[in-house]
């Protein structure tokens, strides 16, 4: 027991000066891309990407989860690699290097259905909650794209995790959730009751994801986008869409990459 | 998941939870010592210097405190931070904190002590180390220890604050089982944990205590 206890209280850090690793930053909350499995992994279709990635690469995967406020800090610093998470691209183009971007995804409001919100209009004096620091938020920001709606709420409220945020929902303190649509339909899936959750048609947006390094690390990322493309000829991306149901959303087919 | 599973993982969670609390307990008393020391210092400048850090450790959020000195290395010397350095950062943020606070409680106990036996230890021949190990700090221990338990569990309820440099304890982990699996039994779970161990906590310094009151 000693044993085993300090063992767990020095964790033994990796120090790689030849790549030998890939330490992937993740938001272990955010489930179909990264999150807790039945048996305590990590998994989800980013990390499985990744470590398919990896052992192309001969890498190690270093699986980080880490928490999304503080993403910028845990990049810059070196803590991690890379973002990589249903992480949007839209808005931070020139925050970071960027990937090739695989999904296509939209942030869509999500309401009890029994609500009788039908539309986006029908937001207005609504208390609306959204993630901090996520792509949602930044869209109802922005002059340019929902600003304009998002003054129409009530409130715009910042939550840090969505399964409070659908608690809050079903208990009514919140009228609407704003999110990533791939999480939306997760959360309706595995909820218990989630049947009385639906998406509103109008969407606020659309959006891809990509991975992102820091900014002028190009050697890395040029490295993970030839390991995707290869992933992309043998079958292997499209198998991991499949099995996170994604199929409908990834944007990197055969075809495409030539 | 299943039920077990998610006991299995937190009580992997707690074995680190446990790590943040024995660590950060090993070095904050002693090290709270030397701070009342400093605190209780006739030199001005440095008793001065210890109250501002007694003032900011305790005036500024301990999650601040944490983010400071994780990242801190990087912001300011622009060192590479990885690996082992997020547990170390923990630890040295709780240190610098608990520190401060049992600081104020030792010096609260110390200057208790009646003036009058310095005066009997000092008539007896004993030099000022010894009055201090011998005769005063037995005495300030025991009146103390119930401040002293206050804080030690307070201790065990902040060490989720760790979830601020995502660092694997056990309510960072029953967080992560919820939003994967839509529920919040986790944090019943989390709830139990916390108090059990807190019960155990409050039990040991109970039996110390009784230990101690070998005058009564």
């Amino acid at each position: 027991m000693c044993v085993t206890v300090v063992g767990a209280m020095f964790p033994m850090g990796t120090f790689a000066e030849e790549r030998t690793s890939l330490k992937v930053g993740f938001d272990a909350e955010y489930p179909p891309y990264g999150y807790m499995d039945e048996n305590g992994e990590y998994t989800g279709f980013d990390l499985e990407l990744a470590k398919a990635v990896c052992e192309l690469r001969g890498w190690e995967l270093v699986k980080v989860p880490i928490n999304w406020d503080s993403k910028d800090m845990e990049l810059a610093s070196g803590s991690i690699d890379c973002i990589w998470n249903g992480f949007t691209i839209n808005g931070r183009e020139d925050d970071y290097t960027w990937s090739v971007p695989y999904v296509d995804n939209s942030q869509v409001i999500v309401v009890s259905k029994k609500s009788g919100i039908e539309k986006l209009e029908d937001l207005a004096g609504k208390i609306v909650g959204v993630q901090a620091a996520s792509a949602a938020l930044q869209v109802l920001q922005d002059e340019e794209q929902q600003k304009d709606l998002a003054d129409t709420f009530a409130t715009l409220q910042e939550f840090s995790d969505y399964n409070s945020a659908f608690v809050e929902l079903q208990a009514g303190s919140l009228d609407a959730i704003a999110m990533d649509i791939g999480v939306a339909n997760y959360q309706i899936k595995t909820r218990d009751k989630g049947d009385q959750f639906v998406i509103l048609e109008e969407s606020l947006n659309s959006e891809q994801y990509g991975i992102g390094f820091k900014l002028g690390n190009t050697e890395l990322c040029d490295q993970v986008n030839e390991s995707l493309e290869e992933l992309v000829e043998d079958g292997t991306f499209a198998e991991l869409a499949e099995k996170y149901e994604l199929t409908d959303m990834v944007c990197l087919t055969s075809d495409e990459a030539e | 998941m299943k039920l077990e599973m998610m006991i299995s993982q937190m009580t992997a969670g707690m074995v680190k939870t446990i790590g943040i609390f024995a660590w950060t307990l090993i070095f904050s008393l002693p090290f709270g010592l030397l701070i009342a020391f400093g605190r209780m210092s006739k030199n001005k400048i440095l008793s001065t210097i210890v109250k501002v850090y007694i003032s900011i450790m305790r005036g500024t959020p301990l999650m601040l405190q944490l983010m400071v000195v994780f990242y801190g290395p990087y912001y300011l010397l622009g060192l590479n931070i990885g690996g082992s350095w997020r547990f170390i950062a923990i630890i040295i943020g709780f240190t610098l904190n608990y520190g401060a606070y049992f600081a104020e409680i030792f010096r609260s106990g110390i200057e208790s002590m009646p003036v009058g036996q310095y005066e009997a230890s000092k008539l007896l021949g004993y030099s000022s180390r010894q009055t201090f190990f011998l005769v005063i700090l037995p005495q300030v221990i025991k009146r103390i220890l119930p401040a002293v338990t206050n804080e030690i569990i307070t201790l065990v309820k902040d060490t989720s604050l760790a979830f601020a440099l995502a660092y694997m304890e056990m309510f960072t982990i029953a967080k992560q089982i919820a939003a994967a699996n839509t529920t919040f039994l986790p944090f019943i779970i989390a709830a139990a944990f916390y108090y059990i161990f807190n019960l155990l906590v409050a039990m040991v310094m109970e039996m110390i205590e009784k230990k101690l009151s070998y005058y009564h």
